[in-house]
């Protein structure tokens, strides 16, 4: 078997392996970095979609937490709107209550003071009635005489007064 | 004793005659290299086989690695400009390691013969003389010989050519090395195993036995170092002195 020399350049060979790295790199590319350089965009988009998807849902929570922000706002106001109103209703309700408690009170104290002042006249009458006659069975049992009309008349009249006095 | 390093060996011949080429030898570094750009490639088909998107296999980690390493290098020497060379790079230093590391299996290693690399490093000196005349023309890339004087002119032919001989002769140089202290310490120790065993009967002494795990530890240094170096230090020329010429 032929041996070639140890130190040398033999052309056929030189051209072969110049042939050879070129093929070598298509094949390297074409088994290497092609399959790994698309699996790695794949991944890329992946993960882009994913950014994007999470950045869509987080606007959309943020809007979401907005909107209830809002919304719980609004209904705080209106529950302390509707609380004012209440209360000035029930201010006013329980003023109306007392005024007109007031007034039937007022009327009730008027009346029993008419009432009592009637009465009041109607019982002096009485009295004045049932004085006279006690005056006139107290003097006809006391004198047990016949009293002139004159004196008669001027004794009750003394005594009205007295009584009067003391009313 | 006698100790010889030969050449490639040549399997058959084919008389082409044709000028400057002459007859094709097929020799031992055109098989091996068919066997290396065989073991690249079932390598890479291996590596990326069943590629997914998530939830990835040691095996995809490993290819993914690979071209994020390969990627990182050509971008860490060149810039981002020049990331068609990305697989180029790769395959030159694929070929050249697996080239180098071939020579454990007991195969004669492609890169043990100076045609092999003379073919690489005229790849590339044809890739930086074309940058040269790519980013300052034909007359920009004359003129730069007369740098900084004219006189100067044979000099700075000399060192443009020097860089691609001394780019193939440094590799070649290395794994032939290697190749020749490998067959002196298989031969010094198979004589000083049959020295050392000359008692043993039937002709047993015959066997080297000292050539069981000695050279191994050596290969450590020459084999693997050196190659992995070698290959290192040719694809990282490659992409300094493209993109040396870029810049220019």
């Amino acid at each position: 078997m032929n041996v070639q020399e140890l130190v040398t350049l033999v052309p056929w060979t030189f051209v072969a392996q110049i042939c050879n790295l070129f093929i070598q790199v298509y094949l390297i590319r074409r088994f290497l970095f092609k399959p790994i350089s698309e699996v790695i965009e794949k991944r890329r988009q992946l993960a882009n979609a994913q950014i994007t998807e999470a950045e869509a849902a987080n606007r959309e929570a943020q809007a979401m937490k907005a909107d209830y922000e809002k919304n719980l706002a609004e209904a705080n106001a209106s529950a302390s709107e509707i609380i004012q109103a209440a209360k000035r209703q029930a201010v006013l309700q329980s003023e109306a209550i007392v005024k007109e408690a007031q007034t039937q009170a007022a009327a009730l104290k008027q009346k029993a003071d008419a009432d009592i002042a009637q009465e009041k006249v109607k019982v002096f009458n009485q009295m004045k009635d049932e004085i006279g006659d006690i005056a006139m069975d107290i003097a006809a049992k006391v004198i047990e005489r016949e009293i002139s009309e004159k004196d008669h008349q001027k004794l009750i009249n003394d005594m009205i007064e007295n009584v009067g006095d003391l009313t | 004793m006698d100790f010889e390093v030969s050449g490639p060996k040549v399997f058959f011949t084919i008389p082409l005659d044709i000028p400057f080429l002459g007859d094709f030898e097929f020799s031992e570094t055109i098989l091996v290299s068919w066997i290396v750009m065989a073991v690249i490639t079932l390598l890479c088909i291996w590596l990326t086989r069943d590629l997914r998107v998530e939830n990835i296999s040691k095996r995809q980690a490993v290819a993914e690695m690979l071209v994020e390493t390969a990627t990182n290098f050509v971008r860490g020497n060149m810039g981002t400009k020049f990331d068609r060379m990305i697989p180029f790079v790769a395959a030159l230093f694929a070929t050249s390691l697996v080239s180098n590391l071939i020579s454990l299996l007991g195969l004669r290693s492609p890169t043990a013969d100076l045609s092999t690399e003379a073919a690489w490093a005229v790849v590339v000196f044809v890739m930086i003389t074309g940058q040269k005349i790519k980013s300052g023309g034909v007359g920009g890339y004359l003129k730069g010989f007369t740098t900084p004087i004219p006189i100067l002119t044979p000099f700075n032919i000399l060192s443009e050519l020097a860089t691609p001989i001394s780019m193939a002769c440094r590799h070649f140089g290395n794994i032939l090395s290697g190749v020749v202290i490998n067959g002196l310490i298989y031969a010094a120790l198979a004589v000083a195993s049959s020295a050392l065993f000359r008692f043993l009967p039937w002709g047993l002494e015959q066997i080297p036995f000292l050539s069981v795990g000695v050279p191994a530890i050596l290969s450590v240094y020459f084999d693997w170092f050196s190659g992995f170096m070698q290959a290192f230090i040719f694809c990282m020329l490659t992409t300094m002195y493209i993109a040396n010429a870029a810049e220019d």
